[in-house]
């Protein structure tokens, strides 16, 4: 009769288990950029796939972005950006949030730090997104450091004991860039945003202080070669920033490993992150849970 | 008479020196426990054999714990801190610099010069600036940044500058970016082992409370001191990687290196004195046993 009670105990047990299992949880996401449109550009494909299947995304700009542009600045331009940015995530389907620390001012103090540590931990973030501390903008830089120092701490309740801790330390990846030393970007995660391209597009479009007046500036160009109407302009942007680049080595080497089934000749479109090693440090196994897209 | 003392004070004056006498051996860690969990068995080794070693945690360590924290914790940590050097047999100095805010400000990095000159170090030892946590980063940043700058009179000039420049080592640590570890100089610690399992035991508040709190582990901690004993060596010892062990064999020859159950390794740094493997020798005497 034990024998039995214990045989019907486990088998309810594991019946539970079960619909634990069955019970959908999303992943919390958030990635943490130096100003209002660097993570879409960086994330925004891999982050519309996430939205898509139902998990919950966080864009963060540390900045405000009051400096990014050439006749306009300060609150007034902090505020068309932030609505820039509200836009671009409603596009995503993810959160953004623009914090109000200065354009081109960004140190990575103490409380800095803790704006990051408290963004994570508000999300409950499972992944940590951030920009390697090698860049060519002082903000992204000092942004990577913020965010990698926050790294650990999350999990320690002195540390920014207003808000408390995380039970474990997410997983931390970097975002890609083209920076050689220390050493190159390494593509550890690879995702293929095609099937979310004009997703991505659309929202890069709507930050229009920067993709149709600040960066062609910064580029040397004519205000008057870029088109008004919006399907014009959205044809204009894909050729200047969003130009489909010919995968090389290590790229295909990446979308063999993360899709071994897919035809790399098709694939047009590829977001790329490193594994940063003061977070969690995911097995090939996890990396494919907590990167549901991946097939 | 002149002459004399000027003789007199030219022997007395530096221990940086001389060869055949004392050698002086700082380490900063970050927290009051790291210097002793990365190279305790060396230190014991340094005092059995009549040098001075002196362990610095740059922070009070008062964040490092689920229920305490602050004044009160920091005072629990300092009290442990000098518990495991009279363990080693070494002096233990805890700054008063918050746990989990270290900068590398000009202010730490005084005080750091400052620990340096006053121990008239041969050598000194820290973290690499790259680790898992923010505090061990900067400890890095800042004993690298005082190399070199001990010997600037100009700088923090009210503590007298050293005569050189010392050895500078890192501390072991298996990250890989932007380059991995490397054992320079490895010493074989199994003599001292069970000294070293000493020190970590007085720290209570880390090695029994908040480390495996952090790991999810605070209900496998042992209550007797037989089966602690055992939890700490579980946790806290690590087989001996192949690169060590080819860096125990170059030092000691392939016989002892075999034998060799423990060992600490050591990365020379670049900013501080470059010593050639002759001078390895007299500065880590225990390398000729």
């Amino acid at each position: 009769m034990k024998k039995l009670i214990f045989l019907l105990f486990t088998l309810a047990m594991s019946v539970n288990f079960y619909a634990q299992e069955k019970h959908f949880v999303p992943l919390k996401i958030i990635a943490i950029g130096a100003h209002p449109d660097d993570c879409d550009s960086k994330f925004g494909g891999t982050a519309a796939l996430y939205a898509k299947l139902g998990h919950k995304v966080k864009f963060v700009a540390l900045t405000n972005g009051d400096a990014g542009h050439q006749n306009m600045g300060g609150g007034i331009l902090g505020k068309r950006r932030r609505a820039e940015a509200k836009k671009a995530g409603e596009i995503l389907g993810v959160e953004y949030d623009v914090l109000d620390n200065h354009d081109a001012e960004l140190i990575p103090t103490l409380s800095v730090r803790h704006q990051v540590i408290r963004k994570i931990r508000e999300w409950d973030a499972d992944i940590v997104l951030g920009l390697r501390p090698n860049d060519y903008h002082p903000d992204h830089r000092n942004a990577g450091i913020a965010v990698q120092d926050a790294a650990y701490l999350v999990i320690v309740p002195n540390v920014t004991p207003d808000t408390p801790p995380l039970k474990k330390n997410p997983i931390f990846l970097y975002m890609q860039d083209g920076f050689q030393k220390p050493y190159p970007f390494s593509k550890d995660i690879a995702v293929v945003i095609d099937e979310v391209m004009d997703q991505k597009q659309r929202a890069f479009a709507a930050h229009e202080s920067q993709v149709f007046e600040w960066m062609p500036w910064t580029m040397g160009m004519d205000e008057n070669e870029i088109p008004k109407g919006e399907n014009e302009r959205l044809e204009w942007m894909k050729n200047v920033y969003l130009k489909q680049k010919k995968l090389d080595k290590s790229s295909l080497a990446a979308l063999k490993k993360w899709y071994p089934n897919t035809d790399a000749t098709k694939v047009k479109n590829v977001e790329f992150f490193e594994i940063c090693e003061y977070g969690k440090q995911p097995t090939d196994e996890e990396i494919k849970y907590y990167f549901p897209m991946l097939k | 008479m002149f002459t004399f003392c000027t003789l007199f004070s030219l022997s007395s004056l530096n221990s940086q020196n001389t060869s055949n006498k004392k050698l002086n051996v700082i380490v900063f860690g970050a927290h009051p426990d790291d210097c002793d969990n990365k190279m305790g068995g060396t230190a014991a080794l340094f005092a059995q054999m009549g040098h001075r070693v002196k362990f610095v945690s740059v922070t009070n360590g008062d964040s490092g714990h689920y229920e305490k924290g602050g004044g009160h914790l920091a005072k629990i940590r300092r009290n442990e801190a000098q518990e495991a050097g009279k363990r080693l047999g070494i002096e233990y100095t805890v700054l008063d610099n918050h746990d989990g805010e270290l900068l590398p400000t000009i202010e730490v990095r005084h005080q750091v010069i400052r620990e340096i000159r006053k121990w008239e170090a041969d050598i000194v030892l820290t973290h690499r600036p790259v680790d898992y946590h923010p505090d061990h980063r900067y400890t890095g940043v800042l004993v690298q940044d005082a190399a070199y700058l001990v010997i600037v009179p100009n700088v923090t000039p009210d503590t007298p500058p050293l005569k050189k420049n010392p050895v500078f080592l890192y501390l072991q640590d298996h990250f890989q970016k932007p380059n991995e570890f490397k054992a320079d100089i490895t010493v074989d610690i199994t003599s001292v082992f069970d000294k070293k399992m000493d020190a970590l035991d007085a720290h209570p508040s880390q090695f029994y409370e908040w480390l495996p709190w952090t790991s999810g582990k605070l209900l496998d901690v042992p209550e007797n001191e037989i089966q602690k004993r055992e939890f700490l060596i579980r946790e806290w010892s690590r087989p001996i990687s192949d690169k060590a062990r080819e860096s125990l064999t170059k030092w000691y020859g392939s016989r002892k290196a075999e034998k060799a159950l423990h060992s600490e390794s050591f990365e020379i740094c670049e900013y501080g004195k470059q010593p050639t493997d002759e001078e390895i020798r007299e500065l880590f005497p225990m390398l000729n046993n």
